[in-house]
């Protein structure tokens, strides 16, 4: 039976790192009205939530 | 809306894993049972995230944050006063028989406990209105994107609904719930920075509470009458009338959200689905509701750089808080995301109808009424081909909805007319051995005509009232709960009375559909935190909480 947490915990982990490198590369894109880099806390809290659950479930087959 | 190349790359990485999981899933549709009831083996957090990710379709989010903007903070209480309570009530209580009694679909629940006849009801009126508000919600999605982005309606339709067909005609139910998980996530993942970038614009909490009147940040205090909030309703129709009617009849009779705790592999588990559901379902309204309060309140404040759009004929267009705070609040990127989650929780609320309507059809309409007795592979091919057949009909019913505008209104509000009384039926079936099959028929067709006959005699904006006007509501909301109010109590009158007067079935045929001839699981041998009593202890006790802190 396939282990939900690793395609959720791939998605959000290749989602975050998107995000992430947008935040970094591209640190000057900014929303009308947000001055924060969105892109970069956002795709870090993705990266960091798809690492947790990847780990569940690495944890769990071994 | 001007989406950048990351955030289609966002958006088609999305519908790569959706259709990924459903090809994973593939080999798990041996069965009948397999497709359309998930086999029963579904572990409970998965479950009760698909518990609640089912309900939670693109008009709800779209909804929720246009009823923040227009009510304030009391639009929590379709969570805290409705919702929740009820999930506590479906999961203590009623789950035993659901579960217990090997049903595979909640009208065939009915055809165990009643008769041939209320299923057959059930089952009929369930398929056409699931058809119907599939059509309706993918509709109003293709509308808005073409709106916001600029995308063919025709595009939007017919792509959401083939990836949607994709995933749960390879997987069955147990696709459909499994992608209902990571939709679930990309919702919150992909809302919630909207929520705290737009409350942090309009100075936090204590922000909004001084740019906004007052009602707009209580939930109790303007309930005492209908005069002093927005909304138009007085705390009895409210209780009663959304707080027990409206969100009873919905959480613990509809097969849609039903059908996933059904999936669950063990009593217990499926008792705790919506228990464990109820936690997350509690912190919604900071994530769909409390935006549009931001909303509201950036375009009460001069000089904020926000407001809400204006409709054509005056009034602000609250059906758009949601989408304009994103593109005032989202840079390329997390705009893809927030797109890709508006996507998501489409797809949740398609895949649930769809998958809904293909178990009552093959079930208790098809094996009930056209063909019996044939083997599981026919039905298994049946159950596929009704995949199909299902998802066309809800993009025929979007068309139908682009050119029919107000029949379509006119069809939801006799869907609610049917739905008001439900809830009376399950009650006395399940805690009263005494119901039989005749009274809880007569009793759900007394109750549609007793909600139809009081929409025909009351006013509330205009709406209503074509026969008479005894009374006049101040909101149609208010109409809407007193309706309700209204349909239960007939249909509890009337199946209590038609009871009395035919024959009960025997004990043991009620054996394990009725309280008191069933065996209530015992939770001896569980730990505290696996039992539903104890869940629902610490799930109440929280919802107190939060209801004080928002008086």
């Amino acid at each position: 039976m396939l282990d939900l947490r690793i395609p959720t915990g791939l998605f959000f982990a290749a989602t975050g790192i998107i995000l992430s490198a947008m935040g970094v590369f591209a640190s000057s894109a900014r929303a009308a009205l947000s001055d924060a880099n969105v892109n970069l806390y956002s795709g870090l809290s993705m990266l960091l939530f798809g690492a947790f659950l990847l780990l569940l479930a690495y944890r769990k087959r071994s | 809306m001007k989406l950048a190349f990351v955030d289609y790359l966002i958006l088609a990485l999305y519908f790569v894993f959706v259709i990924g999981i459903g090809w994973t899933l593939r080999k798990r549709n041996k069965s009948a049972g397999e497709f359309l009831t998930a086999g029963r083996s579904v572990p409970v957090w998965i479950t009760s995230l698909a518990f609640l990710a089912a309900n939670l379709g693109a008009q709800e989010v779209v909804g929720m944050a246009a009823s923040g903007a227009k009510y304030g903070i009391m639009t929590a209480h379709f969570y805290w006063l409705g919702a929740v309570p009820a999930m506590i009530f479906v999961g203590v209580f009623m789950m035993p028989f659901y579960y217990g009694s090997k049903a595979r679909s909640v009208p065939e629940y009915l055809k165990l406990r009643f008769d041939e006849k209320t299923r057959g009801l059930n089952a009929i009126t369930f398929a056409v209105m699931t058809i119907f508000s599939s059509g309706i919600s993918m509709y109003a999605l293709g509308l808005l994107l073409q709106l916001v982005l600029g995308w063919s309606f025709t595009a939007s339709v017919l792509v959401s609904a083939a990836i949607v067909l994709a995933y749960t005609y390879l997987g069955g139910l147990t696709s459909a719930i499994y992608n209902e998980v990571l939709q679930f996530f990309l919702i919150v993942l992909g809302f919630a920075p909207l929520s705290i970038l737009a409350i942090m614009q309009a100075g936090g909490w204590s922000g909004i509470q001084h740019r906004l009147p007052t009602v707009f940040t209580h939930t109790w205090t303007y309930v005492g009458h209908a005069s002093e909030n927005p909304m138009g309703v007085e705390v009895f129709g409210l209780v009663a009338g959304l707080g027990f009617v409206l969100s009873f009849g919905y959480w613990c009779t509809d097969f849609l959200v039903i059908q996933r705790a059904m999936a669950a592999d063990s009593m217990n588990a499926a008792r705790r689905t919506p228990l464990m559901a109820a936690f997350p379902k509690m912190l919604m309204p900071f994530i769909v509701i409390v935006p549009g309060i931001a909303a509201i309140a950036l375009t009460k404040t001069i000089g904020s750089g926000y407001s809400l759009p204006l409709k054509a004929g005056g009034g602000y267009n609250y059906d758009l808080a949601l989408t304009t705070l994103m593109s005032q609040f989202y840079p390329s990127g997390m705009l893809g995301v927030g797109l890709t989650a508006l996507m998501a929780s489409f797809m949740s609320g398609m895949a649930g109808n769809v998958t809904a309507f293909n178990t009552v059809f093959t079930f208790d309409i098809y094996q009930s009424y056209i063909r019996r007795n044939q083997s599981d592979a026919h039905y298994l091919m049946v159950g596929k081909m009704t995949t199909i057949v299902g998802t066309l009909l809800s993009v025929g019913t979007a068309y139908l909805a682009a050119q029919f505008n107000n029949i379509m209104d006119f069809l939801q509000l006799i869907f609610s007319f049917v739905n008001a009384p439900l809830f009376a039926t399950f009650l006395l079936g399940m805690f009263w051995k005494r119901t039989t099959g005749n009274g809880a028929f007569s009793g759900l067709l007394a109750g549609t005509v007793a909600a139809f006959t009081t929409w025909s005699v009351t006013v509330a904006e205009n709406k209503g009232g074509w026969l008479a006007n005894l009374h006049q509501f101040p909101s149609t909301m208010a109409q809407n709960f007193w309706i309700a109010i209204v349909a239960w109590s007939t249909c509890f009158l009337v199946t209590v009375l038609v009871s009395f007067t035919s024959a009960p079935k025997s004990h043991k045929e009620l054996a394990g559909l009725v309280y008191g001839l069933t065996d209530v699981p015992r939770d001896r041998n569980t730990p505290w935190y696996e039992r539903p009593v104890t869940l629902a202890v610490i799930v109440g006790a929280a919802l107190v909480i939060l209801n004080l802190a928002f008086r």
